[in-house]
């Protein structure tokens, strides 16, 4: 009998234990499905949203334009475009994409101890591929066009430089250098950490020399590097962090032959306390961009005229390029003030294509309504990828050629009291040789001006490409 | 189109699963697979898609030659012959530009170099061709008899552009038949979240750190700063290609299929030997299967053998000289190892092994990194403090703190602690029941904050793609 009672309590146990771990599969079995369909239902559910949800048309944060829904051709479904397209616009117009950036800006800033002083950013836009401000480019290029033009025929004309200039920028090994890959955020002000390099200055010497030497005796050449708020705003603790700007400007005037530095480093030093650089944009103020043409006017030995003279308008809510690389909450929440300058005489403005095949009549000043804040700084000439001439009431029988990236852009304004005529060529954006344009011109003058990012970035080889093409 | 997008995981993966499930045959189903692959593959490459196409016709017709005269001088042909087209494919794309390159440096010739665009997955798919035909030859797998199911193997839309190099032979039954199990879901959706993870968390901000470091010029760099950047490297380079292989074994276990894993915690090696037994396995059982005992070396073929195996390993990753080395590297480092031999190596103390294996795969990424063979100069000056930019800068100390979070998280990840929980909750029913149910929660966690940082990238392709 007792023996009979042990089997049976181990028969029991056995059973027991048998119906545990059936049990235990069963359970485990249940969370595996749960797994799955939580899963499963997670994607689908986005995936529905994501289809009949409202995607928006634009970015106000970026201030830009989404992507749009590609237009069909057989050559543009073979180079990979036409699905790359529809690829870029599902990704970029997710409903509710501004909420979600914002979502995004929060989960990036818990990845680490965020200092109360200064933040550091790697671009998240990569080198040369600059989409955002390209974009807005066109866009501002576009609206500008329209604004500015006043008969049919300028319309038309105009209507196709903003196709060339979206033939594919992006394309364009030539964009990139002026964005460093590092920005730091010190008191609501991006500043962009300086590379430099002493080899691309030689080089940028070199081929600034080659226009002088081109050009010959008759023209004056000159080379204003433009130093960047890295120069001014860095605190000292941070220096070095970044390559110094005046020594690679120092390096570059070493390597000059027969070519007359201009020392727009100085000249913006002793302004270092007034809005000489805008906080929240990769670009100088015209405030700046003042101070450097006083500066060249006198080298140059022109007449300058007073701040006084000049109209001054102030458009307040900018918030510049360096939110879009940066996403940097402090930059977006304080924006700034965008200051520009009218010059009081007359004087007319003419655009021509960067392979000089069409010309329009145009402002110099654009009108900005129809501009996003983050491109105001297009207020000048209102796109890089055009040739301006501008022709003024000046009678002294100089003429000038500037030669630049977008710091340029913001001299001219500036300039158009000093020189009869002054013809403005992006050299990132140029189809013909300079050389002979320049001397079919007649100008007296050639200015170089362009960033330190620029000079010693990639560039500078536009310089030697414009010139030998 | 990548994984890692919100266009693949919420519109073509959906439509997927949806005509996968909708159908029942396996013989549908394959043409469902078959049709998504090539569009998958086509929507980047709506020309190479070709490319794959004949490459798998041509071998599809030889593997029936290499079976119907095995033995004789024909079938011999017909494998020599598939090989060489699977190479010379590879060749012309991928190697054309590199060989003219170096022919013009070393030969008074002044040849054009051609520009061609590599086609995404070309190394990849490539290399499952030739272990078939191989197999085919050696008996080890039986000659497939139907085209669709071939096309189905070569273009698998879920290995097909960054693999892990699938074998036939892992697959061959699963791709006659197969059906997906509870069990195959819920670990795919699983590998899915953790591999989407790795990826879109951690790999693309690392990546951030890492340009931030070496995307402009490196001369400026400390020496802190220059290890900090490619020790963040080294775990980018993982986090992305093994997400991106967990992503497809997840992928393939929702249809049913089970991929061998190509990467199994590199970085806990003991040796350097063990870290390939341990990245990137597919690849390196590949050459250990079809390269390492080809005879060209006679009685030597041993050392002869394992150079070979690098320096193809090196090429394989991209037609730069700085892969090559890479791969000599590595190789210059098993051999020395070998010569040791086993036994002396288990001698050393554990601490000594761990520091040298890890200086050396360190070191190893940064190689792997600089293209450009003169900044790769200045990275091997900058690592000693040759640079004069003294050993730690203010730049690096900000980017450690602006990030610690994130680096203590990915360094976390590089070591099987998750694994470790789990095979202790396994004696107690308890804390396996937790585990269970805290995977999901994790699961659609990762799922979710993947896609919110999704909708913020600028596009971020994997970085094996290159290859």
């Amino acid at each position: 009998m007792e023996k009979n009672d042990r089997d049976f309590k181990i028969d029991v146990e056995i059973r027991q234990q048998k119906k545990k771990k059936v049990r235990k599969r069963y359970t485990l079995r249940f969370f595996k499905v749960l797994n799955a369909v939580a899963f499963v239902l997670t994607i689908f559910i986005i995936a529905v949203c994501m289809i009949i949800l409202k995607r928006p048309e634009i970015s106000e944060t970026e201030n830009r334009t989404l992507a749009k829904w590609p237009s069909f051709s057989v050559s543009k479904y073979f180079s990979g475009k036409y699905t790359s397209g529809i690829e870029e616009f599902y990704n970029d117009t997710v409903p509710g994409r501004e909420y979600f950036k914002d979502l995004v800006a929060d989960i990036r800033a818990r990845f680490g101890i965020a200092s109360s002083e200064v933040k550091i950013h790697g671009s998240m836009v990569k080198q040369g591929s600059k989409p955002k401000e390209t974009k807005a480019e066109t866009k501002a290029s576009d609206s500008a066009a329209v604004k500015t033009s006043n008969t049919a025929v300028t319309t038309v004309k105009t209507t196709q430089t903003a196709a060339t200039s979206t033939k594919d920028p992006l394309d364009d090994p030539n964009i990139e250098g002026e964005i460093s890959n590092n920005i730091l955020v010190y008191k609501n002000r991006g500043i962009m950490l300086f590379g430099g390099s002493y080899s691309n200055g030689e080089l940028y010497a070199q081929y600034v020399n080659a226009f002088k030497e081109n050009l010959g005796n008759d023209v004056n050449v000159y080379s204003m590097v433009c130093p960047t708020p890295v120069s001014y705003y860095l605190p000292k603790k941070y220096s070095d962090m970044t390559g110094s700007e005046k020594d690679n400007i120092n390096n570059i005037n070493e390597y000059l032959d027969g070519v007359e530095p201009i020392d727009a480093y100085g000249a913006l030093m002793k302004h270092k306390d007034e809005d000489i650089f805008q906080r929240t944009d990769h670009h100088w103020s015209q405030l700046g961009a003042f101070y450097a043409a006083q500066e060249f006017a006198k080298t140059a030995g022109v007449p300058f005229a007073e701040l006084k003279s000049y109209e001054k308008i102030t458009k307040s809510g900018y918030v510049g390029t360096l939110y879009g690389y940066t996403g940097d909450n402090d930059l977006k929440d304080n924006p700034e003030d965008f200051v520009y300058y009218k010059p009081s005489n007359n004087y007319t403005t003419t655009y021509y294509s960067t392979d000089l095949s069409e010309e329009w009549e145009g402002n110099l000043l654009i009108n900005l309504d129809n501009v996003d804040p983050v491109s105001w700084y297009l207020v000048f000439m209102g796109t890089d990828q055009a040739v301006t001439h501008v022709s003024t009431d000046v009678n002294n029988g100089r003429k000038l050629a500037i030669i630049k990236d977008s710091y340029g852009n913001a001299l001219v304004p500036c300039l158009t009291g000093s020189f009869e005529d002054i013809y403005v060529i992006d050299m990132r954006y140029f189809d013909v040789n300079a050389v002979s344009y320049l001397k079919e011109c007649g100008i007296t003058d050639l200015l170089f001006a362009m960033n330190t990012f620029s000079a010693t970035g990639s560039n500078f080889e536009c310089i030697e490409q414009i010139r030998t093409q | 189109m990548v994984f890692s997008s919100l266009f693949f995981l919420y519109l073509f993966l959906p439509l997927c699963v949806i005509c996968y499930a909708a159908t029942k045959k396996n013989r549908y189903r394959n043409a469902v697979l078959i049709i998504f692959s090539l569009i998958f593959y086509a929507w980047g490459e709506p020309l190479c898609v070709f490319i794959l196409i004949i490459s798998a016709v041509i071998n599809y017709i030889l593997a029936f030659a290499i079976d119907k005269y095995r033995g004789r001088f024909i079938g011999k042909l017909a494998v020599i012959s598939a090989v060489l087209f699977d190479l010379a494919v590879l060749g012309i794309f991928k190697y054309s530009g590199f060989i003219v390159e170096n022919l013009n440096a070393v030969l008074p010739l002044n040849l054009p170099v051609p520009d061609i665009k590599l086609p995404i997955g070309i190394s990849f798919y490539t290399f499952q061709i030739i272990s078939y035909v191989i197999d085919c030859h050696w008996e080890k797998v039986s000659v497939q008899k139907s085209f669709p199911k071939f096309l189905m193997y070569v273009s698998l839309f879920p290995q097909l552009v960054a693999g892990p190099i699938v074998r036939y032979s892992t697959i061959e039954s699963e791709i006659n038949n197969r059906r997906t199990t509870i069990d195959d879901l819920s670990s795919g959706v699983s590998r899915i979240a953790v591999g989407l993870a790795k990826k879109v968390i951690l790999a693309n901000n690392l990546n951030i750190i890492v340009e931030a470091f070496f995307g402009s010029d490196i001369k400026n760099l400390s020496v802190m700063g220059t290890w900090y950047a490619v020790i963040i490297y080294a775990m980018q380079i993982y986090f992305d290609f093994s997400g991106y292989s967990d992503m497809a074994i997840g992928l393939g276990r929702i249809f049913g299929f089970h991929f061998d894993e190509n990467f199994n915690y590199p970085f806990i090696c003991k040796d350097v030997s063990e870290f390939w037994q341990r990245w990137h396995i597919s690849l390196s059982t590949f050459f250990r299967d079809y390269l390492l005992y080809v005879p060209i070396f006679g009685k030597r073929r041993k050392y002869g053998g394992l150079f070979l195996v690098w320096f193809c390993t090196g090429l394989w990753h991209g037609a730069s000289w700085n892969y090559i080395i890479w791969g000599l590297y590595f190789g210059m480092f098993i051999f020395i190892e070998q010569l040791i031999g086993k036994k002396k190596m288990k001698k050393i103390p554990i601490a000594v092994r761990h520091i040298y294996n890890k200086i050396v795969i360190i070191i190893g990424f940064g190689i792997f990194y600089f293209e450009d063979l003169s900044q790769l100069g200045d990275f091997f000056k900058n690592l000693i403090g040759l640079n004069s930019n003294g050993f730690i800068d203010e730049f690096t100390k900000l980017s450690v703190t602006n990030n610690l979070y994130l680096i203590i998280i990915a360094v976390i990840c590089c070591f099987p602690f998750a694994k470790v929980i789990q095979n202790i909750s396994k004696k107690n029913t308890g804390f396996t029941y937790t585990i269970a149910a805290s995977k999901i929660v994790v699961n659609i966690a990762l799922l979710l904050v993947s896609s919110i940082l999704l909708v913020d990238a600028t596009n971020n392709p994997f970085l094996y793609f290159r290859f």
